[in-house]
């Protein structure tokens, strides 16, 4: 038998059945268990898991589950809990959680740890956020920043990178990003002063977003450049700057740069992060079509990608043919994709590669071909498009795209015969950029290793110490001997 | 009206009267008295505070940055365009929504793409490119220099020379004129590297002289390693590269004890 209960008031103990399936309130009390023992015992660790944990129990979050924990956790009346109540709608609740009967008996008296209240901002705001309820969520962003300010605790870091996220989030939603630039720049330079490397990592990088946002490439690679970098501490965050970094090159035109970077965060990210992962992609397959090169065709069949990369698909198809004509029709049709994606002065760039791989074609087929011919081929429509093809072929052969020359007076394009690769020192280069990577990756891999702290040491029983210590010393006279014997 | 403000209307009127007879000294000293007169308002950037008169003071300052990289134009002063361009720059970004739309921004928008591209600083380009917004791409004056710089880009010198008949304002033609030199200079890279030889008087056109002295000086000056013979300029084909039949050694063998580290650390 349910009863309806206000949840202000301290309700009687109800009859109602208990439920079998561990409540989402029941969840949300484990976890601030966690976050208490991890304040107390100082051990960052598990605040992680803590939040880990909260992500996976977002769906099941309601305004009463809600209010009955922050009831639990605050003192009710508290400033705190006034705060954060305003928030939430208090309803009546047909379902009761049983928890309201062991809440009213516990009814602590609790010292409160800032952790668990920096925790229930959190929790507020991504239910607001789920909620869609974008401007509460800005305010209540506001608020918790400010209670940020005054706290110095290291255990407190992990969940304050986490507000800041959805502070940003929150204001990005709103559209209200140039308003919290200065904040998040003052945020930064708190976290560098307190070396918390954690929140700095994540403040860089809204603050890159932030002014990505806005096109303010410029101003965007003058911070990056000047701030201090360190080790990674968290995956996303350094998949986010190297996206971010990657964008930033491509603007630049160093697309060999952009080129690592984008791969490298395509690579890195997380199966699930499937959107970040299709942006990715996008601008990885632009850098590389900007650099001359036609990315497989099964990027764009990876799953779940492929709608939304058809098209860059066509795209790269226009210019991998060398074809202008189709390369214009495709660039009109999907204008509104590009643009939306932010993409479109990149696509503008890409005419001129266009070209270079249609002349490239043309020079590998034709041992000698007509200038005229060469314009009608590439379909250059100007006013004088043999003077065109001229220059162009000009720039090409000097730029080392093509290996030809050309003959003025009868106006011509005489391709050079391509030597034997093997012969030379090029597969040698290759491989040493190969096996660099993989050292590298190997070496990257055995720095990231983990140990738990203090594993077996004091485990080790006796006799096993017995017995390792006599095999050292076995060994220790071994190589006593062999270094007599060499003498 | 403010007193600050009609003593820096009267001098501004004072300045665009010199602007007008040509007389750029005057227009120079002038400027410099006015921008230390700007320095007393504090609705400018980086203030940008509001105060009764704000939208008056950054008209007229935005007007006044505006004629003074238009005077640097004018007197041929890469620096003095870049620093005003710069100062200026805020009025048109920050104070966007509180003023109205200048008839000469976009101009001279198009006119710092163009230095831009002149001076050879692509990157920069394409970054001022990012922050305009899809309606300024449609502006004459900008798809000039757009399109211009896609013609550089694909190496088809001759229209970069027909569109300087073609500039949509009269400030351009000083960079028109310096991107001329820029685009000789690249034909003469590109013809040494694509031809074999070209007859004189090919080469006179496609370099833009007017006569064949002016060629030949050219030449001597630029490109010694060319030579004039039988009527035609030979270049000097940059040496094959024979086959190169030694082995790079000292890389070979870095390479070599790099490997031999690393697989030491891996056992």
């Amino acid at each position: 038998m349910t009863q309806d209960v206000e949840m202000k008031d301290h309700p009687t103990p109800s009859n109602s059945v208990i439920s079998t399936v561990p409540s989402a309130l029941q969840h949300l009390k484990e976890i601030s268990a966690l976050i208490e023992t991890g304040s107390y015992t100082k051990e960052v660790r598990r605040i992680f898991r803590a939040v880990r944990l909260t992500i996976a129990l977002r769906r099941k979050l309601t305004a009463a589950v809600l209010l009955a924990f922050l009831d639990f956790i605050l003192v009710p009346g508290s400033e705190a809990h006034a705060r954060l109540s305003v928030y939430l709608p208090k309803e009546d609740e047909h379902d009761m959680e049983v928890d309201t009967a062991t809440s009213a008996i516990q009814a602590p008296a609790k010292h409160l740890l800032p952790e668990l209240e920096i925790y229930c901002y959190l929790l507020v705001l991504i239910f607001l956020i789920d909620q869609k309820r974008y401007t509460e969520a800005k305010a209540c962003s506001s608020a918790s920043i400010v209670r940020l300010k005054n706290l110095n605790r290291r255990t407190v870091d992990v969940l304050a990178s986490r507000l800041y996220f959805y502070y940003s989030y929150s204001y990005e939603l709103t559209g209200d990003l140039a308003e919290i630039r200065g904040n998040l720049l003052a945020l930064h330079r708190i976290s560098t002063l307190r070396h918390d490397e954690l929140g700095q990592e994540t403040l860089l990088n809204l603050l890159l977003r932030n002014y990505l946002h806005y096109n303010l490439y410029d101003q965007a690679e003058k911070l990056r450049s000047k701030a201090p970098r360190f080790e990674a501490h968290s995956n996303q965050q350094f998949c986010r700057y190297l996206f971010y970094l990657g964008k930033i090159r491509t603007i630049q035109l160093e697309y060999t740069d952009a080129k690592e970077s984008l791969l490298q965060a395509a690579r890195k990210a997380p199966v699930a992060a499937r959107g970040f992962r299709i942006q990715c992609n996008k601008w990885a397959v632009l850098v590389r079509l900007l650099l001359g090169e036609i990315p497989e065709r099964t990027i764009f069949m990876q799953k779940g990608m492929e709608k939304a990369l058809r098209p860059y698909f066509e795209l790269t198809n226009a210019v991998r043919i060398g074809d202008l004509e189709l390369f214009r029709t495709v660039a009109e049709k999907f204008a509104g994709t590009f643009s939306t994606d932010r993409t479109h002065n990149l696509i503008v760039r890409l005419r001129h590669n266009v070209i270079r791989t249609g002349l490239r074609n043309i020079s590998i087929s034709y041992s000698r071909i007509s200038l005229p011919d060469v314009a009608k081929k590439l379909r250059l429509d100007s006013a004088n498009p043999v003077a065109d093809a001229e220059s162009i072929v000009a720039k090409a052969i000097r730029d080392g795209a093509i290996d030809a020359t050309l003959d003025h007076t009868n106006g011509w394009m005489v391709s050079k015969e391509t030597g034997d690769i093997y012969s030379t020192n090029e597969p040698q280069l290759a491989f040493n950029s190969r096996i660099a990577f993989c050292l590298n990756m190997h070496n990257e891999a055995v720095r990231a290793l983990r140990f738990p702290p203090n594993p077996h040491k004091e485990k080790e029983s006796a006799e096993k110490r017995r017995e390792r210590q006599q095999q050292e010393q076995e060994l220790a006279k071994h190589i006593a001997e062999e270094d007599d014997d060499d003498f | 009206m403010d007193p600050k403000l009609t003593e820096v209307s009267q001098f501004f009127d004072r300045f665009k009267a010199a602007f007008v007879r040509n007389d750029f000294d005057t227009c120079a000293t002038f400027l410099s008295q006015l921008k230390v007169l700007l320095t007393e308002f504090k609705s400018l950037p980086p203030l940008f505070e509001d105060t009764p008169n704000a939208v008056q003071e950054l008209t007229i300052a935005r007007d006044i940055y505006e004629h003074a990289v238009v005077l640097s134009v004018k007197t041929e002063d890469q620096d003095a365009f870049e620093r005003d361009f710069f100062q200026l720059k805020p009025y048109y970004t920050d104070a966007r929504s509180r003023l109205s739309l200048s008839p000469q921004e976009f101009p001279i928008l198009g006119l710092n793409l163009l230095r831009l591209l002149v001076q050879n600083r692509i990157a920069e380009f394409h970054t001022e490119l990012e922050l305009l917004s899809s309606a300024a791409l449609e502006n004459p004056c900008i798809k000039h220099a757009v399109e211009l710089e896609q013609s550089f880009m694909e190496g088809a010198y001759n229209r970069v020379l027909t569109a300087r008949q073609t500039v949509p304002h009269e400030t351009y033609v000083y960079f028109m004129d310096l991107l001329a030199k820029t685009v000789r200079d690249e034909i003469a890279g590109c013809s040494e590297k694509a031809y074999d030889y070209l007859s004189i008087n090919d080469a006179r056109q496609m370099l833009l002289f007017s006569s064949d002295q002016e060629l030949s000086e050219y030449i001597k000056e630029e490109h010694p390693e060319w030579e004039i013979k039988k009527g035609s300029v030979f270049f000097q084909k940059a040496k094959e590269s024979a086959p190169c039949k030694e082995i790079p050694s000292l890389q070979l063998i870095n390479q070599t004890l790099s490997y031999a580290r690393e697989l030491e650390r891996i056992v």
